[in-house]
């Protein structure tokens, strides 16, 4: 696309490259893919940018100018619209990735924030309480528009000065923030606990006889096909990665676990609608009812990749461990794809930086003189002394971040009307930064393929292995098919391997501990990571028999065939204490027919791996055959979806090498079959 | 004490109920031209190549070793899973491991052997003090024509009838080999022993050709077989139906 950005540079000058990112997004999702660079002109003179020094001038000439609609369909039953061609100017970073807490969304008005307003910062006051006004003026001018559908008007009116009270009420009224979210730059919105939140609208409106069953189901449906309307615009680096994600179950503080019909109705919506986003995450626990996994695992076996699996079981405790508050940690969401977030309480950052575990590898080849490590001690001792420079760099990096005054996020994340905080400058209640850890799998084998080679059975000096190393392992292919097949590997459950990959992931930690960020929280890392194929590109060949530029290893998973439970048992001796739970995913491919033929089965083993202890799991349900065909005739498959790293997306969206590596891994699982 | 194996598979769903792991011994008495496991024939680790590389199939491993592998998966197998012995022959080197097996009782483990039962009525001695289920070969029951796999009809129905007479849990095993076991006069001397011990369930599968491969490398050739239709598949479960015993058809 770089010659596209010259042209437009030629053309409006310097400024517009700012808005480069989103003005290619509002063309993909307007115009046709075909003919990129005329969709982007065409986009250019629809686009505005309000850019002012003053939030709240941007805001209100934002809001302003919105094109509002009329709901043309009169049985429409929700008011959705976001006009993505107006934007403010937003020069630093958005604080973004995060999940407001819609329950209270619902119990509280406009009126009721404006109420909890105090004066301790005066400044912070005023933009909170002008924030709010802008809100309701938008407010109306939509009813105004659409004075003649009036469930709609009144449900949006209510906003302003009644908390919700129906079902459909609330769904428009989630809709709406959401709205606001994405209108005002904000990306990756989760949805939160829904089930949970809606119960009891749905109870009231099933027992009162408002609402039926079948027209609950349709509310839902009309509902997640309006956030499914702008996935294009709405996805961040790849089609499909919304976040726009749903948690479903969980258990409360007695331990006792809790679904609802809802939970289901949600689930059932997904297998049937099929659709990549929004996206559901079901919160697994050994409580959990066996029903509720049968029907996830019918869900799944469709293929959508969702419900992703998050064990409560395992992850709760480590949120109290690492200083969140029971209840908060008890009623935990997640951010876009699967790190564990404080819903509504915080600022987190939960992928504000890769912690990539093979870079300080590649920097201990590069620099350190080899002849003077002679045993597997001196090798690990010396990769930490890389791994702990690496890692204080990337937090004097994230030092240097400044985020984007956000009055609107202020005011409905906990506690910056308390504090007089903005969130921005860390008003909220918890506001700890989240890396995603990548390539520590190849990182493993790595070490001990030359364990084992340099070592163990002196084969060669290190020196040398380094040499064929760098020459990308070329004429030595049948060194290379050794390096790849040598075990145990990452993803075994092997004393050896468990131990070291603990030993790792503890130091790392270590180097995080005590070190506060710019805006005075914690730092917190997990292992697993959507940079597995762009950090790879520039890495060159490891010891593993990863060759320049080839994928790093996906989250936490395994090419062995020791079967599934191996890998699960492997993820279940992983140390994810202290600071490591920043999502640890377990992922891997299984067959339609496997699970077809053994459904029972599947589901006893995902219940036992429960108890075994995973953090969190996701899969692919789909045979290479079918991605193979689909990858030569993407017309024949305009609704395969598939899971990436941690979202759904149809594999026609996909940009080639990543289709290629979803073909490579059902091969490899195949091949064990 | 050391067993020779050719292979640890865990995560096996087709081995006996519940999510199990299963073990491969080397070593069997029967020479069935359909074997899908000729690796495992001999009783002996055996050399092959396999792209210039020198390999073997079978190795041998500590008593100790096995049991750490079986309990890996403990917590999969809950009530109904656990080990799967299969071969090979699944009894042949319960002598050795008997050891194994008394702990793998203590630790609550569900035990199933895959059998053809022609083996010494020692190893059947051992097997019922410790088996959950048996897995029972059932294929060719006339001597004649059980002389081709070089089985032995009189000791197998003489263990056969030691474990319905010990109460044990016994699910037969009917492979579908036109030719061999798939013969007029077979299916007719099959039913009429199943008709004698109703067993609580029979199973039949198809054979396959997945281990052709491993014929290769054993510089044999795998038999082609005549096919056998969905239909006959059918009519002989109902066959089987009519007895009033429950049969299923195992997909490979």
């Amino acid at each position: 696309m770089n010659h596209i950005k010259r042209i437009i540079k030629k053309i409006l000058g310097k400024k517009i490259l700012f808005y480069y990112n989103q003005i290619k997004r509002v063309s993909i999702n307007v115009y046709s893919h075909e003919n990129k660079v005329i969709s982007i002109f065409k986009s250019i003179k629809n686009i505005r940018v309000y850019n002012s020094k003053n939030k709240i001038v941007s805001l209100s000439k934002l809001f302003e100018n919105i094109k509002i609609n009329k709901i043309t369909n009169k049985n429409d039953n929700f008011y959705y619209d976001i006009d993505f061609f107006k934007m403010m100017n937003t020069p630093n970073s958005v604080i973004g990735n995060l999940c407001l807490d819609y329950s209270k969304i619902l119990n509280n008005s406009l009126e009721d924030v404006k109420k909890h307003l105090n004066n301790k910062n005066i400044e912070f006051y005023n933009t909170e309480f002008e924030t709010i006004n802008i809100i309701e003026k938008y407010i109306d001018k939509i009813v105004k528009l659409n004075s003649k559908n009036i469930t709609v008007c009144t449900n949006l009116s209510n906003i302003k000065n009644n908390k919700a009270s129906s079902f459909q009420e609330a769904l428009q009224r989630i809709l709406f923030f959401n709205m606001l979210l994405w209108q005002t730059n904000h990306r990756l919105n989760g949805l939160g606990r829904l089930d949970k939140i809606l119960i009891e609208y749905y109870n009231n409106d099933i027992e009162s006889g408002v609402l039926t069953e079948e027209m609950v189901k349709n509310l839902l449906k009309e509902f997640l096909l309006l956030l499914h309307k702008d996935y294009k615009f709405k996805s961040n680096s790849l089609l499909g990665d919304t976040g726009q994600i749903i948690e479903l179950g969980g258990i409360d503080k007695t331990g006792k676990y809790l679904c609802n019909d809802l939970t289901y109705m949600f689930i059932e919506l997904m297998e049937e609608l099929k659709l990549p986003d929004p996206k559901v995450l079901v919160r697994v626990s050994k409580n959990m009812p066996r029903k509720l996994m049968e029907k996830s695992l019918e869900c799944i076996q469709t293929g959508i990749g969702c419900p992703l699996f998050a064990n409560d079981d395992v992850i709760i405790d480590k949120l109290i461990n690492f200083g969140y508050d029971k209840e908060d940690a008890y009623n935990y969401g997640t951010s876009a794809c699967w790190e564990p977030y404080i819903i509504g309480k915080s600022s987190a950052q939960n992928n504000i930086k890769s912690l990539n575990f093979m870079f300080p590898l590649n920097e201990l080849l590069e620099k350190e003189n080899l002849n003077k490590i002679t045993n597997f001690e001196i090798l690990l001792k010396t990769y930490n002394n890389y791994l702990e420079r690496y890692v204080n760099n990337l937090i004097s990096d994230l030092k240097k971040i400044t985020f984007e005054q956000d009055p609107f996020l202020s005011l409905f994340i906990d506690d910056c009307i308390k504090n007089g905080k903005d969130i921005s400058l860390g008003g909220a209640k918890y506001n700890d930064f989240g890396l995603t850890g990548v390539a520590l799998s190849n990182v493993v084998n790595s070490l001990v393929n030359i364990k084992d080679f340099v070592f163990d059975k002196n084969k060669m000096t290190l020196i040398e292995f380094n040499e064929i190393r760098k020459n990308d392992f070329e004429k030595n292919e049948a060194f290379l098919k050794k390096l790849k097949n040598n075990g145990p590997k990452y993803g075994e459950d092997d004393d050896f391997i468990i131990n070291l990959s603990n030993n790792i992931i503890n130091f790392a930690s270590s180097i995080f501990e005590n070190k506060k960020n710019i805006l005075g929280g914690k730092y917190k890392f997990g292992l697993s990571s959507p940079n597995y194929i762009t950090d790879s590109k520039t890495s060159p060949a490891s010891f593993d028999g990863r060759k320049n530029g080839e994928p790093f290893n996906v989250h936490i998973s395994t090419d062995v065939s020791n079967g599934y439970t191996g890998l699960i048992n492997f993820a279940g001796k992983l140390d994810y204490n202290a600071n490591r739970f920043n999502g640890n995913v377990v992922d891997f491919f299984v067959t339609p027919n496997f699970i077809n033929d053994n459904f029972d089965k599947f589901v006893d083993f995902l219940m036992a791996s429960i108890k075994v202890g995973f953090f969190e799991m996701q899969m692919n349900v789909v045979s290479s055959a079918k991605l193979i065909e689909a990858r030569k005739n993407p017309e024949k498959f305009p609704n395969l979806v598939v899971r990436v790293w941690g979202f759904s997306a149809y594999f026609n969206d996909l940009p080639d090498d990543y289709k290629d590596y979803l073909i490579e891994r059902a091969l490899k699982n195949e091949s064990h079959s | 004490m050391k067993a020779i194996v050719s292979n640890i598979q865990r995560f096996c769903l087709h081995d006996g109920p519940g999510i199990r792991t299963t073990v491969f011994f080397k070593g069997c008495n029967l020479r069935c031209p359909w074997c899908s496991n000729p690796e495992n024939i001999d009783f002996n680790i055996q050399e092959y190549e396999e792209d210039g590389e020198l390999l073997h199939y079978g190795y041998e491993i500590s008593l100790e070793e096995l049991e750490k592998e079986i309990l890996k998966d403990k917590l999969y197998y809950e009530e109904n899973g656990g080990v799967t012995f299969s071969g090979g022959d699944g009894l042949i080197q319960f002598k050795k491991i008997e050891p194994l097996l008394k702990n793998l009782k203590k630790d609550n483990i569900n035990i199933c052997v895959e059998t053809s039962l022609v083996v010494s009525e020692e190893l059947v001695d051992i097997a019922i003090k410790y088996v959950d289920t048996f897995l029972v070969d059932l294929k060719i029951l006339n001597q004649n024509d059980a002389n081709k796999i070089n089985t032995d009809v009189s000791l197998y129905k003489q263990n056969v009838k030691k474990l319905f007479d010990n109460h044990c849990n016994v699910i037969f095993r009917i492979p579908l080999v036109p030719e061999y076991t798939y013969t007029d006069s077979n299916i007719e001397e099959i039913l009429k022993f199943l008709q004698e011990y109703k067993p609580k369930l029979v199973q039949v599968f198809k054979l396959h050709r997945l281990g052709e491969k491993k014929y290769k490398t054993l510089n044999k050739k795998m038999p082609e077989f005549k096919n056998i239709t969905d239909e006959e598949i059918n009519s002989f479960m109902n066959k089987i139906k009519e007895l009033k015993i429950n049969v299923e058809y195992c997909k490979i």
